[in-house]
């Protein structure tokens, strides 16, 4: 009679200690998920701020550059992109394509001195890059989430409780190759 | 990424080993219970629990003076964004917070012509990262970026918590240890010999010795954890920027520049990125920091 009750004492608190067990995974899982979701909304918080800074940007180079007009409407198009973007992958591609058409402008701005002296412009400048690193490591933050959340739904028993919970994979960021360089303005 | 891999067993081994050499302050600790326990007669019933609260008390009153003494003993200030470098040091300080995902700390400069950094706060909520004005004139956007890696890693590691309490727990075997030796000397002396016969006395010298050389024991082993957090914060921080070679650039700048005119107070040397009182380029056991040549060269090995 007594060893009946051992072995359903004994077997009592091993089933609790697997519940517990399990318990803790599925919490870590659902941490590393609200951590994917957090770094997401700072990368768009980043992106933005960044989108909100063009308008100044143009409205400052606007008297100084007449005659790139080209430069100017790329650098637009790009901030319109980021704005009616749906998906985090197309925020990020127009975000790129804002990179390159900065990158452009800040070039030509080197050929116009009295914009070079202005005040404002260098402000905007320092700011511009400020947020573009800003979105560099917000970006490489959110793989970081995803590659820890990825390897806690990968490596067993943690499979098995994504499973249960119905959860998958999920993707990286991809950044294109020649994005990756931070481009260099001088100050 | 194979580079990427190394730097995380680099963090791996390193939590590993300050998780060890904890155990053995703990064990340092209990010894010396134990040890005073059989020179003075005392049962661990009661040395025991005065150890655990002298301890408890050390930590608590080194925790609840750190943030406002490190600054004020450091000189430091809020840094000022109208001037073009601290604005930089501001920026490098949200962006490597980014990197983290941590709140972002506030930016301090210190006065000095010395290149360091500090980083203080309890928590991640309420940590303080102070940059001199020689590191924020003499360091370029890529090693300031390595600089502030390292101290965001040390935030993120609660460096400045795992400090404080050894640094509470050494004050109290040190004064534990002194106590003893003083009752022992003065008063319970000859109680141990009384109780015990020859083999007894063995003991009690064994213990007596113990009581001597937990101190210095206890010192070294704090030393030895303040050297392994700072390898652990090198590869944290070349990990947040995707970048060792903007900190081993870092440090080969400061080990160039000579320590001048060390500000604050001795305590809080083994918060700042180097030494900021002496330069030790050899392995010692007596060092806070390990060898700049060494760290420049796990950097490198990345």
């Amino acid at each position: 009679m007594d060893i009946i009750w051992i072995i359903l004492i004994i077997a009592l608190v091993v089933i609790f200690g697997i519940v517990l067990w399990i318990l803790s995974y599925f919490n870590r899982i659902i941490k590393f998920e609200n951590r994917i979701d957090n770094s997401w909304a700072q990368i768009d918080v980043q992106l933005k701020r960044r989108a909100d800074l063009i308008p100044n940007l143009m409205e400052t180079v606007k008297g100084y550059m007449k005659h790139e007009r080209e430069t100017l409407e790329s650098v637009t198009k790009a901030r319109a992109g980021i704005m009616n973007a749906k998906t985090p992958q197309d925020s990020i591609n127009a975000d790129n394509m804002l990179t390159g058409a900065l990158k452009t402008l800040f070039a030509v701005a080197e050929s116009y001195p009295d914009l070079k002296a202005n005040q404002n412009f260098l402000n905007l400048q320092d700011e511009l890059t400020h947020t573009e690193d800003k979105i560099a490591y917000s970006r490489q933050h959110y793989n970081d989430s995803v590659l820890a959340y990825n390897n806690a739904i990968e490596v067993i028993p943690g499979r098995w409780v994504a499973g249960m919970m119905g959860k998958k994979e999920k993707q990286m960021l991809q950044i294109p190759e020649a994005s990756r360089e931070v481009p260099k303005v001088a100050f | 990424m194979p580079e990427k891999m190394l730097v995380e067993d680099h963090i791996k081994k390193n939590k590993r080993d300050t998780l060890l050499i904890c155990m053995l302050m703990i064990f340092l600790l209990f010894g010396l219970i134990f040890a005073i326990g059989y020179a003075l007669g005392a049962p661990p019933i009661i040395t025991a629990p005065i150890a655990i609260i002298v301890a408890l008390a050390y930590i608590m009153i080194t925790y609840s003076f750190s943030v406002q003494s490190v600054i004020s003993a450091a000189g430091a200030r809020p840094a000022n964004p109208q001037i073009q470098t601290e604005k930089m040091l501001i920026y490098k300080v949200e962006e490597m917070a980014i990197a983290a995902g941590l709140p972002t700390p506030k930016a301090y400069v210190q006065d000095s012509k010395d290149i360091n950094a500090f980083a203080t706060g309890r928590k991640p909520e309420e940590a303080i990262i102070c940059a001199t004005t020689g590191a924020l004139q003499q360091l370029n956007k890529e090693e300031l970026e390595g600089v502030i890696g390292h101290e965001m890693s040390h935030i993120r590691n609660r460096d400045i918590l795992v400090m404080t309490v050894t640094v509470g727990v050494v004050g109290a075997i040190a004064l534990i240890a002194e106590i003893a030796l003083r009752m022992l000397f003065f008063g319970g002396g000859s109680r141990g010999g009384d109780k015990k016969g020859g083999g007894g006395i063995i003991v009690v010298i064994i213990a007596i010795i113990f009581i001597v050389l937990a101190p210095i024991f206890s010192r070294l082993t704090y030393l030895a954890i303040s050297r392994k957090r700072e390898y652990l914060a090198d590869a944290d921080g070349a990990y947040l920027t995707r970048n060792p070679e903007g900190l081993a650039m870092a440090l080969e700048k400061i080990k160039g520049d000579l320590p001048d005119d060390p500000k604050g107070s001795k305590t809080v040397a083994p918060l700042y990125i180097a030494n900021p009182y002496k330069r030790a380029l050899s392995d010692s056991i007596w060092s806070t920091h390990p060898p700049l040549d060494e760290r420049i060269r796990r950097l490198r090995s990345m």
